[in-house]
Formats: C-alpha cells, structure tokens, sequence
C-alpha cells in the first residue's frame, strides 16, 4: 500500500506551476535591502558568496519543509532542506543566480537573487501546494522520510555514522521485510532463511534493534535481536543503521543499533487493500505436511492444557495440508481529523498476514571427531505465518507538541516437519541394533513467537531554542514450542523393503530418545528515553538525556519421553505412529504394553513417580537487566566545516539470573548477579569538505554485556546440536568493553548519488564466544575465551545514476557495497561451572571477511506506463559459526550468493501489479567442520528453492 | 490384602470433553496403586535422609535407616564412610538422586562377601533407572584435556581430571549398586558406578551394578584398577571406558538381560571434544580374565565394540551367546582402532568364543587379519564368577 502511495504523489508532479507567496514578496523587499549593504561595504572583494534559507510548509502551520528539492537553474548544484526547513549554498561566484524550489505535490517556485562576494543572501520561501494536487487528498509530508533522497540526506546531516533505508527504497527493491532492508546497506548481509543480520560481518550478540528509539525484545531464546523478518515493509517507514557510536545510545553497542521507525500517517485519509500469491520452486508439487493440532493461520490452541493431557490425548504423526501454495493479504487505512483549535489527529492502521511453504531436501550430520551420527538424506517441510498489526495515532497538540501512540502486535509461525535419514541409510554410531545403516528421526516442531510493542512519544518545543523528546514503552513477548515430538528409529531401511517381516524399532538408549517437548517464554520490558536539546547559538547545541529498562524473562520447560518396553515392538507402519503412542498401549500394568512416559523431574516420588504420571517442570530460569543511564553530547561547530560532539554516557548495568536447571552441582548457588557502572565517552567529527563531501572520524568506548540465553545453564538438545549457557559470564568480568575508531569520506556527488570509503576499527576485550565445552557431553556453551579480539575492516559504498530521464530521475541506476575486514583474536583456555581448552589464533566468531551488495535499477516510461525492474545481489564469504575447542575444527557456514528479481508497474491509477523471483541462482546453503582428519566435513546442506510471487493492490 | 492385588495397578480415564474446541481430554488418574503412605514398606523405622554437599565427614551407622532424596556430593577434602552390611535406599526420582565423591574427597566403603553395602531404589517395585548411581572423580589423568586442565561431568557438573595418576579417592570393596543408572538426556547418562579420572591410589574390588538403566560400570580416563566387577542386566553397555581410561580390570563377569546394548563399549577418546592430551594417548586397560554372556547368537547383540582408536589388551576372556564378538571401528586419521591392532596396542590373548556367529567385524579402515587381533582361540576360561561371586552378588540365574 506504501509504495502505490508514493505513486500517486508522484503523478501529481505533472501539475506543478508558479506561485509567488505574498510572504515571499515582502522577503524580497528585504533581500534587496540586504544586498544594497553589502554591494556597499563589500563591493571590492573578489570572495565567493553564498544564499541560505528556510522553507516553510504553508500546509501544516508553517512548519519548517523538509526534503525539498533547491537546484540552482541551467546547473546540476542542488540541495535539500534539512529537518528544520534549511538549507544552503556556500563557494558561489558572485552573479545572478535562479533558484528552484520544488516538493512533491507543492508548487515548484523559481526565484531570481544576486550573490556578491562574501555576501550569504538569505532567501525564504512558504511552499503551497499545487491546486491539482489539493484535489487529490493526499498531500501530505507521509514521504520525507521514505525516500531515498531525503535518508541519503539525513545521512549526510547525521551526526554519527549512519545509513538508512525507507520504505520508498524498500518498495522498489522489493523488499519484504526489515531484514532484507538492512541487507541492502553497505556492510550488513543477512543469514540465509533466517532473520540473522550481521552488520560488517559481525552477528546477532554483537547488534542491537529499536523501534522509535526504545529497545525491542528478541522473540528468540536463541537471540538478542528481534527477527527482522517479522517487521513487513507494510509497517516500516525507515530502518536504518547507526555503525558509530553516540552517547544517547544504550552502552551495549558493538557492531551497530538498527532502528525501525514505525510507519506513520499524516494525510487526510486512504485505504487500500491487497493480496498477492506465489510458489516456492522446490515446495511446489510436494504432498505438504505439518504439525498436528496448530492452524492454518499459525495458532496453537493447547497453551492452556497440561502438556500431559496433550500427549495422552493426541499423536504425533503430521497431517497433510495439500498443495503448497503462499497467500499474502492485508490492508490498510489512514485518516486525519483536524480540530478547530488547530489540533490535528491521524490514525493508521494496517494488518497483513502472509504464509509461506518450503521444502529442504538435503543431508545433515553430526561429526566431532568421528561420524556421530549421518543423516545422507534429509527431508524437511516448513510452513511458516506472520500475521501483524499496527495502529499509530498521532496528535499534534499545537506548534508545540505531538504526542504518538504506537501499538504493534506480531505473531510469527514456523511449523516444520523433518525427516532424517529418509533413504534407509542414516547412521548412529551409539545405536544399539545397527550402527551401520537404518538410524532414522523424525522432529515435528511448531514455533509461535507473539510480541506486543506498546509506545507512547511526545515532542514539544518548548522554546524556539528547546526541544523536549521523551518516549515510553512496554513489549511483552511470548514464545512456544509447544509439544515438539520427536521419534528414533533403528532398521529403517526396513521400512523401505517391500518384505513385511522385517521392520523397523524403536531407538530406545534412553526414554527420551523418542519424546514430546515443551517450552515457553515469556519476557516483559519498560523502557523510556528523553532527551533535552538546548541550542545555544547556531554552534552549540547541548543534548541531555535519560534512558532506562528494566526486562525480566521467564523460561520453563518441560519433556515427556517415551520410554519403549516392548523393545522389540515391530514398527509396520512409519506414517502412523498414533496407532502405537495411544491410550491403549500405554503400560500401565507392569509391563504390559508397548511404552510408558517418563518425566525428568516426579511430582512426588516413589508415590507420584516418573513413569505414566504428569510430572514438575524440567528446568526454568528468570531473567532480569535493569539499565539506567543519564547522557550529554554538545553539538558544537567550531566552523562553517568542522562539527564535533563529544558526549558523554553514564550507565548503571545490573543484571541477574536464576536458574533452576538439572544437572548441576547441588552447591551452586542457582543464581548470578552483577553490577557496575559504565563511564563511556565518544566523539563524533564531521568535516565538511565541499558542499557535498564529508570527512567523518568516530572514536567511543563501549561495552558488550552477556544475553540471557547464554548465562543459563539449561543445554536446548537440537537434532545434531546442543547448546546451553553459561552463568559463569556473570562472573568478574561481567561484560566486555569495546574501543571503536571510524574513519569515512562520503561524497554526495547529486541528489541521488554516492560514494563512500570509510575504514574501521574495534578491540573487544574479554570476548564470547560459543565453543564445545569439556564435558563428558560435547554441548556448545558459551565462554569468555581470550582477553581481546581485534577487528580492522574497509567499506566502500557507491550509488550511481547510469540514465536519466528529461526529470532529472533515475532511468537506470546501479549501486554497489562491499566490506573487508581482518578480525583475530587469542584464545585462552577457561574454566568455572564449565571449562573449555583453547590455546590458539583464529577470526572472531561470525565475521565474514567480505561481504558485497550490489543492485541495479531499470525504470523505463513508455507513455504512461512505468514498469520499475530491479536485480537485487548479495554475498557473504565463509565465516565461523561455532570455535572448535581442543581437537575440533571451527564449524564454518559457508559462503552464499543471493540473487533477486524484482518487477512491478502500475496498471492505472487504482491498480498495482508485481511480480518477483528471488533466490534466483539457490545456492546450496553448507555448514562444513574444517580441519578434520576426512577435511572439511559437510554438517549440512539443502537449497531452499526459489520463491516466485504475484501480488495485485488496490487503492480505493 | 485384597490391596495388594491393586498393587501397581491404576487407571486411567478419559473423557473427552467435547466442548474444549482443541480436543485435549481431561485426564484423570484413578491411582490404586498405593496402598501405604510409609516409605516404600520398611521397618517403619524414621529414615534419615541424606541430600545436598557435605563439606565435612559423613559417617554412616549400620543402625540406622538412611534415604538419598537428592544429590549427594562429597567436597574436596571430606570423607564418606560406610559401614559394611547397610542397606540404603535412593528415592527413585531419577537421575539427580545420586551420590558424588568429588575430586579430593574420599569414599570408605568396605563391605565385606557376607555383609555386602548396598545402595538401591525406595520404590516399592524398583526397576532400572529409579535413581543415578554412585559417581566417583579423581585427579588422574584423562586425554580429553591436557595438563591440570579439567572436564566436567556428565551428571552434576563436577570438574575430573588431572596429572596424578596415583591420585586416591578411598576403598570400595564389596558393593552392589540396583535400579540406577536415570539418564538426563543422550548425553548425561548415570551409571552403576562413574569412575571420573579415579586415580591407582584408590581400592575398588567386587563390586556389582545390577539392573541398571544404563552402563553398568564406565570409566572416564583415570588410571583406576578394579579387580572383581560384576554387571548383570545392564539396559546399555554394561562396561564402557573412554577419555583415556589405563587401569587394569581383573576378574569381570557381564551377563545381559532382554535389554541391553553391547557387553564392552569402548572408546580411546571422547569424540565430543576430541583427544587434546600432549603427548597423545588412547584408552588403553588391561583386562584379565572376563566373561561376557549373552542373549545367544540368534539374538543379534554384538559382546565388544571397540571405536575411537582405543586400545587394549585382552587376556583370558569368554563371550558366549552373541551374533558379533569383536566391532572395530575407527579410520585412518583422529581414531586410529586398526593401526592400534597393528601396532600390538590393541590385542587379545586366550579366549573362547562360545555360540559367535562373526568373531571379528573390521570397520577401521586398516587391513588386518584374525591372527594379528587374536592369539591362543579356544584358551579362554574367563572368570571364575561361581567362587568370587558367591554370596554377595545377586541375579545371575
């Protein structure tokens, strides 16, 4: 719906023409006075002159206009007003100059001034909107801060180093999603089928994600960071990426801050609808299954039962679900009313759900240092939903204050039903039957994760001079796995064999080789910002601001095994496995039927013991960060060209988890706690070059400080994989302090053109990173593993206008990014509840040496037809999923090229069709063990098949 | 009495509720099955319950009733000693109920053929798994690290492992340990008894796990020497050595029961995390004069698997009654089983195979013939289990 808005706006461009404010006369009157004394004082001087101005918005209360265009006539010198209406020419030769103010959906004016040397002639124009356009309803300034002009103008004002990307750019590129918008920005790519972002090359730990500025949950136990897939375009303004530090940021920065801004509506009302339909190559044809007792829509509607009464009363076997086609619809709608007394309120809302089917076939394999267990054929169905919502109201009190209510709600599914050595030939090297072939398991896993953002955020201007922003938050998110079931079996190629007397049997080493799991968590957070801006002078300008959240996690599971006392129970059917886990094979009496369930923990043993009872909870911990922090930085100019801003940030950090965990020692105390206080500096410079080039220098310390997941001990026991938590990291010292230097010339060579080259560098003392841990069990945990790790890297970006039109738009447009970086850190061995052997150089953990994005853009008009085509181009190089400890070779996820498609047109002026390909080239997605005595050993590896879409919208 | 005929039976019922739009049914447990709410049929006697870390001297009194009701962990520098003839009972809740000797603490247990300590599950019908089992952890060395680096326990989390072969962690003689061996997960299973790195200094001898979920006696590195093991009706491996083990076991009788996995498993190294000793060493005991019976040939069990480059040296055995006596797995590079039978690393001298359908099954990537594994086929006696196992062992019918 947003990118068939932009279009409409931009039809409106035909009918722009001259207007000449009566405002404007009255400013010429002065102007002439003005350059009367400066013709008189200066006439002599031979220097260059220039003009500055402010644009005001006659459509809303004479605000300052921002992102107007001002190109100076028969030139290519353009600028755009910044957030405060203002803009600038400096270094002109004196002489006669015609300037053009132009805005989308305004009336383009066209002013005469003359510059004399040394002389700034200050022009001021009040921009009206176009008659034409007033017809239409939907003036607005909703645009500003979606185009890629005006972000590649905020980035250009901005302070620190950033780079932003809105939905104007989202919507061309085809982007679905936050996490494919990030992945278009220099040094960010994105893990393939998953929302995994690392930003140059660095992961998940090591980021941070808001929305307006407040900090948003993860919806993973297994991350910090929120799924950027869960946030559709439909609901993004911008998303953009801050890689320097400044001090109103949280003290927890490594890589970078992402930060959604939440779309928002101001125009005086829409709505539109659409629905869209697609295939994936390699799902398409398949007979689809997924989890038994979880919707169409992506709900599960046991949450309120016993778990226990869950597993007498239904199987585990899948159910077929038919052909596997992707749906997307939604709609959305916007309007503004407008009070007497100058108030003016809008309302958006928006709500979409989409669903998507894939199919992996591959092979996986757990490999240490022997072949654990080989899976050469691997089969795996995944549904997956998303279903959002958002509402945002805005109120514009008066010119003083605006007050913003976002509410977002996000429910995201994934039902994934696998099969693992389907060909009869997978090999468990501990099975007890056969350790040569026939090992086979089935995991049936249904993930719902449900995230509702709360935020309320005022501004007001106070004075001309101060400006008061402050924003509060709540989030809560749930996430389940409800009632994983996951089935061993030995002799399966016996179920491939058309001889009825030989069958597969259960694997039954121990009563959870075939189980039923279930885990839920639920995390509630506070937050807040507010922030005082106080300019002094056109130099100085001081921020004091508060931060502060405090986020609590509650996580419990629990497993039922089913323990197989008919060990010899001849399996004759692997598709029907509710004809034996039923009610009437329970063994009840003694042994007298084919299994029995088995709780870790009794309710009340020998009594209520282990077998056939329900049973208390596995394991559970809570979770609780409390960070507070007070902040300054001071804006200050010292010339025309050099900006700097030093801040300063002062945090408090505590945090504490409590655990109740099996298989620990009985004297650990069952809790870790930590406190301290940060002291962080940073310096931000900004030398302007030229007009249009900037020289940046960024230096700041930071901190890294330990996730929830990675301090509880509990181990998550995947197929091939487990991984648990470490509370040692709690442990002095409790976080990692980080020393971040940035350096960056950035060119803005025309409106819609850059170039960049920026060069970086951090040390990262007391690092974390995820290894397999000595125990008796070979579990990935977590550890502090060396005393710094360094990082040195490169970034080159390039935006490049190749044809343009008689507009002066882009034709055909190409862009290009790449990072290189060098990381190294030492290893130390470490010990504590858990202990870990390292005692050698290697990369840091989930850094790609390189990694390029490139695009390019064709936008052809034939008469009234716009068709918009793009190739979208991504790469990452190898990099380290897990460190080998000890003996064990680095777990690598290999490199991946993605490739996307994207074409869309307007059909007229109510209809939009698009249509995408993407993954185009499916590369083989390979995670390998490198270094092993059979070399790099493949852990995994599918293709996840290409995605081809349709998708029609409506505006009304 | 009539009671008791309801004894360990109870029933379940299901309605189901059609009004629950998800189908769940409403479970309710009719529970006939307890007919007292004393502890399990005992002498009525108070049971003193013994749970938690003990930083000082626990000594047991043979007048005494005494329950484990949780984990029981012995610190560095403590003593545990048990007199001989007690019986005592473990809640059978699993696998975090069981007894620990950490590394610098001692265990003194000695029971004698007559007046056996005995350690075994509270339930009214034990069976296999009702709790974990007694775990011991030494400061020998293990390949899994290297130096006065430690590892860390499968159950309980507790550091093993070190550079003193000698290392003492007190006298085992005479003990039966039943129904143990609960598993948390794949990989943090109990056994009858856990040597974790147990050094030479220490004295075990007759010792038996009966009924056990999982293996009956493993060793995790150490240099531990045991003389007299019995294991009977172990559901996994019923002796399994790994991270280095290089004791010497003297005199072992293995008899499987309608569950069980292999008779020996063996591994030199821990494949999770790699042999990291400098310089390298395997597993490598000495095992003399042992007896593996099983389920018969037709019953497809193999009696030893031997993985991981581990080594070893056979004297006098007997397998009786399995489809495979010998699996050798291994390859060419990090888990070298076959070079080590090349090398007369891995070796076994004097046996008898008795109902073997496949003496030996090489999957070590080497090529070796029978002879270079085997000397002296058809000189095995085994062990002498009727004189040394009288008395104090149970269940070999």
């Amino acid at each position: 719906m947003l990118r068939r808005f932009n279009l409409q706006l931009t039809s409106s461009l035909h009918s722009v023409g001259f207007f000449v404010t009566r405002n404007y006369t009255k400013q010429m009157r002065r102007i002439t006075l003005l350059f009367l004394i400066c013709i008189t004082t200066l006439s002599y001087a031979q220097n260059a002159g220039s003009i500055k101005g402010k644009l005001i918005d006659k459509e809303y209360n004479n605000e300052p206009l921002a992102f107007a265009n001002i190109l100076i006539k028969g030139t290519t010198t353009g600028t755009t007003s910044d957030i405060d209406g203002l803009y600038a020419f400096n270094d002109l030769q004196p002489g006669e100059y015609t300037l053009i103010f132009s805005f989308v959906g305004y009336e383009t004016q066209e002013i005469i001034t003359t510059v004399t040397s040394g002389s700034t002639i200050e022009v001021n124009v009040t921009m009206i909107a176009s008659t034409a356009a007033l017809n239409q309803i939907v003036i607005t300034t909703t645009t500003k801060r979606e185009s890629e002009v005006a972000l590649l103008l905020d980035q250009k004002k901005a302070v620190e180093i950033k780079q932003s990307i809105g939905a104007e750019e989202l919507a061309r590129k085809g982007v679905n999603d936050a996490a494919g918008a990030v992945a278009k920005i220099s040094g960010v790519s994105k893990q393939e089928g998953s929302g995994n972002v690392y930003v140059r090359g660095l992961g998940d730990r090591y980021l941070n994600t808001t929305l307006n500025g407040l900090s948003l949950p993860s919806n993973n136990i297994n991350k910090k960071n929120i799924d950027l897939n869960l946030f559709a375009s439909d609901i993004i303004q911008n998303v953009s990426i801050s890689k320097t530090y400044t001090s109103k940021f949280y003290g927890d920065f490594s890589a970078g801050n992402i930060d959604i801004s939440s779309k928002e509506y101001k125009g005086n009302g829409f709505f539109n609808v659409f629905t869209g339909s697609g295939i994936n190559t390699r799902a398409v044809g398949k007979n689809f299954v997924r989890s038994e007792g979880t919707g169409y829509f992506g709900y599960y509607g046991r949450y309120k039962r016993n778990p226990f009464a869950v597993i007498l009363s239904h199987g585990i076997d899948p159910v077929n679900v038919g052909a596997p086609i992707n749906i997307s619809y939604g709609a959305s709608a916007g309007k503004s009313f407008d009070f007497k007394n100058g108030s003016r309120l809008s309302l958006f809302v928006t709500a979409s759900f989409k669903n998507n089917y894939e199919y992996r076939n591959g092979r996986q394999t757990d490999f240490t240092t022997v072949f654990k267990k080989v899976f050469p054929e691997t089969e795996v169905f995944e549904y997956s939903t998303t279903t959002t919502a958002m509402a945002n109201i805005n109120f514009r009190l008066d010119d003083v204050s605006k007050f913003k209510f976002n509410s977002l709600f996000i429910s995201n599914s994934s039902d994934q039903v696998g099969y693992y050595g389907t060909n009869g030939q997978g090999q468990n090297r501990d099975a007890i039957l056969n350790t040569d072939e026939g090992f086979y398991q089935m995991n049936v896993q249904f993930n719902q994760d449900v995230i509702l953002v709360n935020q309320l955020i005022g501004t007001h201007k106070i004075t001309e001079n101060i400006k008061l922003d402050w924003a509060i938050g709540y989030n809560k998110v749930f996430s389940d796995e409800p009632d994983r079931k996951r089935i061993s079996l030995e002799n399966y190629q016996y179920a491939l064999d058309n001889n009825p007397s030989t069958n597969p049997t259960f694997y039954n080493n121990i009563p959870f080789d075939n189980q039923r799991y279930f885990q839920k968590i639920e995390d509630d957070e506070f937050n807040s910002r507010i922030n005082l801006a106080y300019t002094i002078s056109d130099a100085l300008k001081l921020n004091f601001g508060f931060n502060g959240r405090s986020k609590k996690r509650d996580f419990e599971n629990i497993r039922y095994g089913y323990d197989i006392v008919d060990t010899g129970f001849q399996i004759t059917d692997v598709n029907n496995f509710n004809s034996i886990f039923n009610v009437e094979n329970l063994a009840i009496n003694s042994n007298n039927g084919i299994y029995r369930t088995f709780v870790f923990n009794a309710i009340n043993p020998p009594q209520i013991g282990q077998y056939n009872r329900p049973g208390l909870l596995e394991n559970s911990y809570q979770g609780n960060l409390d960070v507070y922090a007070g902040y300054t930085n001071v804006q200050f100019n010292i010339s025309e060209k050099l900006l700097i801003v030093p801040g300063v940030r002062v945090e408090s950090y505590k945090q504490r988890i409590d655990y109740n965990v099996i298989n620990l020692p009985n004297d650990d105390p069952g809790f870790r706690e930590t406190q301290s206080t940060f002291f962080l500096p940073s310096l931000n410079v900004k030398y302007t070059l030229k007009e249009n080039q900037n020289l940046r220098f960024s230096a700041s310390k930071t901190v890294s400080v330990p996730e929830f997941k990675e301090m509880a001990p509990y181990v998550y026991e995947g197929v091939t994989e487990r991984i648990g938590g470490n509370p040692d990291l709690l442990n002095n010292p409790s976080f990692s302090k980080i020393y971040n230097i940035d350096v960056k010339y950035e060119w803005f060579i025309s409106k819609s053109e850059l170039f960049s080259i920026g060069g970086f560098g951090k040390q990262i003392n007391d690092p974390i990173n995820l290894v397999i841990a000595n125990d008796a069990t070979g579990t990935q945990r977590y550890f502090r593993t060396g005393d710094k790790a360094t990082i040195l890297g490169v970034e080159l970006e390039l935006r490049k206008q190749l044809i343009a039109n008689e507009d002066e738009d882009s034709e055909l447009s190409a862009g290009f990014n790449a990072t290189y970086m060098h990381t190294k850190q030492d290893l130390k061995s470490s010990s504590g509840l858990y202990s870990s052997t390292l005692n050698r150089t290697d990369k840091l953990q989930g850094a790609s040496p390189l990694i390029i994005n490139a695009d390019i853009n064709y936008s052809p008009t034939f008469g009234t037809f716009k068709p918009v085509i793009n190739l979208v181009y991504s790469y990452f190089s190898d990099r380290i999923s897990a460190l080998g400890s000890g003996q064990l070779g680095n777990i690598i996820e290999k490199s991946v090229s993605v490739l996307d498609l994207i074409l869309k047109s307007e059909i007229n002026e109510h209809l939009e069709i698009s249509f995408s390909a993407k993954n185009i080239l499916d590369p083989s997605i390979k995670r390998v063990r490198e270094n092993t005595s059979f070399g790099d050993v493949i852990l995994s590896e599918y293709n996840r098949g290409m995605d081809l879409s349709l998708q029609f919208k409506y505006k009304f | 009495m009539k009671n008791n005929l309801f004894l360990g039976l109870f029933v379940f019922t299901i309605l189901l509720n059609s009004c629950s739009t998800d189908g769940t049914a409403d479970i309710i447990i009719n529970d006939n099955s307890i007919t007292n709410n004393g502890d399990g049929g005992n002498n009525g006697a108070q049971s003193i319950f013994l749970s938690g870390t003990y930083n000082e001297d626990l000594t047991l009194d043979a007048n005494n009733n005494y329950k484990v009701n949780g984990s029981l962990i012995m610190a560095a520098g403590t003593t545990l000693t048990i007199p001989a003839g007690i019986t005592v009972e473990a809640l059978a809740a699993g696998s975090d109920v069981y007894i620990a000797i950490s590394q610098g603490a001692k265990i003194m247990a000695s029971g004698t053929a007559d007046n056996p300590i005995v350690f075994t599950s509270d339930a009214s019908t034990p069976q296999a798994g009702d709790w974990g089992g007694l775990i011991l952890l030494g400061r020998a060395p293990i390949n899994s690290v290297s130096g006065t680096a430690t590892s860390t326990s499968e159950i309980a989390s507790l550091p093993y492992g070190g550079t003193d072969a000698a290392d003492n962690s007190g006298v085992i003689r005479y003990m039966r340990i039943e129904y143990s061996g609960g598993a948390a997960d794949g990989q943090s299973e109990n056994n009858g008894f856990s040597f974790y790195g147990v050094g030479n200094g220490t004295t075990v001898e007759y010792i038996q796990a009966y009924e056990g979920k999982d293996d009956g006696v493993e060793f995790f590195g150490g240099t531990v020497n045991v003389n007299y093991i019995s294991v009977i009706n172990a559901q996994d491996d019923s002796i399994d050595w790994t991270e280095g083990y290089s004791g010497t076991i003297t005199n072992a009788y293995v008899k499987h029961g309608a569950i069980h996995d292999k008779g020996v498993e063996a591994d030199g190294f821990n494949t999770d995390i790699g042999n990291n000793s400098n310089p390298l060493f395997f597993s490598k005991p000495t095992i003399n004069n042992l007896t593996i019976i099983g389920l018969g040939s037709a019953s497809g069990s193999e009696a030893v698997r031997l993985r991981a480059g581990t080594q070893g040296i056979f004297n006098n055995f007997i397998i009786e009654g399995f489809a495979e006596g010998f699996d050798l797995d291994g390859d060419l590079g990090d888990s070298p089983t076959g070079a080590g039978v090349l090398s007369n690393d891995l070796q076994v001298t004097g046996i008898t195979f008795t109902d073997v359908t496949l003496k030996i099954k090489n999957d070590t990537g080497e090529t070796f013939t029978e002879t270079d594994f085997i000397s002296g086929d058809g000189d095995g006696t085994g062990t002498d289990y009727a004189t040394w196992g009288a008395n104090w062992t149970i269940g070999n019918n």
